[in-house]
């Protein structure tokens, strides 16, 4: 019986004070759509890097030696390919024999030409080497490195070293920054809806007194406002949703053509149903987190 | 288990040992008072505006914590009551204020219904025994109707069914007729007067000498936060007509 009267006090609020309960809900809302907004660009850049993560490969280029006559090397490059594909952090070997390689290159435009005249292929056969996911970073790389080196066969190795520093260097810029902006911007959330819901609170503050006064339980008082804010959090987090979603929507062709312009890729997506659901329920936590933070110092 | 001290019959509800409230340093709003309030007893509580009345009722309802003594109401220590311990408290102590204090936004039936809903009295038993309180106060036929619309008097009567729908031990009044006129004041008193016939222990705060000589009940007089005068029932209206002759 008592918790329906509590639930009943906590829809009698809502319904009392709608215009404080409005702008709670959109005040909620709008630091929803700031935090979901920079979430969804941050993701969305952090996958790009994760897509040119998954081209990182290492290129061990053979001596001659190992792969003369094709044919004949043909099981101790095999071999080779089968210790190198042991070695930490790596996820497959690929071999690229020097017919391959020659192949390759007269693709590449004036390439064929480049080659004329020469009466021996000049370009090396090689292994290229795709890193496991965890391996792609300048520590793992260099550890790799030194495992190759002392392999019998392998003349060069080409990791593009600088390249992943960069790349490394951007993802953990990216993710710090995320970071810090989902920081602040929570911080600066939780204490304006504080604020909002204390208003709220405050506006019924004669109400709180009557009902300490008749001997409610300091939960008979609360629960109803801490009610109230976490609905009012779902709320807003669904219109945050829904506003993100839209502005995701209304951008989107823009962004893919800019990027693809730009980088050659754009594969971009929106919230998975666990994040947006997560999105609605930080709302609703926020509501909660503030309608307590606005009960703290009420005596009753 | 609800830990609730029972009254034993006979121990008086309110008592008070050389408790002092001060809210500066060196300025007592009381200062040093002692005193037993018997089971069913009615007393008036006079005294200039200062003089500490509303503090002394305060006190007993744990709104305020004595700076020294002790207060024992129905035998609870106040001092001591805890976070749980004072809605507990108040539950048996019903309170009327000069100002009424109900919510505007409700009707005169949840107005009364609160003291019955803190403690989760179902519904339908919640509804009748309010209709049974408005009635005695005589305003059953505006249970819907919102305190706005009310006259004073009305309101007042709202106020005293919600300190006593829930059968309340003991029954505090700060001032309750003070925006009353006469006639109203009397219809009030008399309500007030026919709880404490049925066993409740009252407290009424007021300026209003008529009545104190009306009614000729205990009186106690505070001067300065201090009792000046404690003058026994069928005492007080002689001993006041000695002083206001």
């Amino acid at each position: 019986m008592l918790v329906a009267i509590i639930f009943a006090n906590a829809a009698r609020g809502i319904r009392n004070a709608s215009t404080t309960s409005s702008l709670a809900v959109m005040t909620i809302a709008v630091v929803l759509v700031l935090i979901g907004s920079a979430l969804l660009l941050v993701g969305n850049m952090t996958g790009i890097l994760d897509e040119f993560g998954n081209e990182l490969q290492l290129t061990a280029y053979l001596e001659d030696e190992v792969a003369k006559g094709e044919k004949d090397g043909a099981a101790e490059l095999l071999a080779l390919a089968a210790r190198v594909e042991a070695a930490p952090g790596v996820e497959s070997v690929e071999i690229v024999t020097k017919t391959q390689a020659l192949e390759r290159f007269e693709k590449i435009a004036g390439g064929a030409e480049l080659l004329e005249g020469l009466d021996e292929n000049p370009l090396p056969a090689s292994l290229e080497i795709t890193l496991l996911p965890e391996a792609r970073n300048a520590e793992s790389i260099e550890i790799l490195e030194l495992a190759l080196d002392g392999l019998p066969g392998i003349a060069d190795l080409a990791s593009g070293q600088e390249w992943i520093e960069g790349y490394e260097r951007m993802v953990s810029l990216l993710r710090g920054a995320a970071l810090g902006i989902g920081a602040v911007l929570g911080m600066a959330a939780l204490l304006i809806v504080a604020n909002t819901i204390r208003l709220a609170v405050y506006a019924r503050r004669d109400e709180l007194d009557i009902l300490a006064l008749v001997g409610a339980s300091r939960t008979f008082v609360r629960v109803p406002f801490m009610l109230e804010g976490t609905l009012q959090g779902l709320l807003g987090g669904l219109v945050a949703l829904l506003v993100v979603y839209g502005a995701y929507e209304m951008v989107l062709p823009q962004v893919r053509f800019g990027l693809e312009m730009l980088v050659g890729r754009a594969d971009l997506r929106f919230f998975t149903m666990g994040e947006s659901i997560g999105l609605v329920l930080a709302g609703a936590g926020l509501g909660l987190l503030g309608s307590l933070t606005a009960l703290v110092g009420w005596r009753g | 288990m609800k830990r609730r001290t029972m009254n034993v019959a006979g121990e008086p509800p309110v008592r008070m040992y050389h408790v002092s409230k001060s809210y500066m340093a060196g300025q007592y709003a009381l200062h040093d008072v002692s005193l037993e309030i018997r089971r069913g007893e009615f007393v008036f509580l006079t005294g200039s505006s200062g003089a500490g009345k509303t503090t002394l009722l305060e006190l007993i309802f744990a709104a305020e914590e004595p700076s020294e003594g002790q207060i024992l109401v129905l035998g609870r220590n106040v001092a001591r009551l805890g976070a749980s311990g004072i809605p507990a408290l108040r539950r048996r102590v019903g309170v009327v204020f000069q100002d009424f204090k109900l919510l505007e936004d409700r009707t005169v039936e949840e107005n009364v219904r609160l003291a019955l809903d803190v403690i989760g009295t179902p519904r339908r038993e919640a509804r009748t025994r309010v209709f049974q309180m408005l009635k005695s106060v005589g305003l059953q036929h505006r249970r819907f109707h919102h305190p706005k619309s009310l006259s004073g008097g009305e309101q007042q009567r709202v106020a005293l069914a919600r300190a006593l729908v829930n059968e309340p031990e003991i029954l505090l009044a700060d001032e309750p007729t003070g925006n009353l006129d006469p006639a109203l004041t009397l219809e009030i008193m008399d309500l007030i007067v026919s709880a404490s016939t049925r066993g409740t222990t009252v407290i009424v705060a007021t300026h209003d000498h008529n009545l104190i000589d009306r009614y000729g009940k205990r009186m106690l007089r505070l001067e300065g936060g201090r009792i000046a005068e404690d003058i026994p029932a069928a005492g007080a209206a002689s001993a006041l007509r000695g002083a206001n002759p």
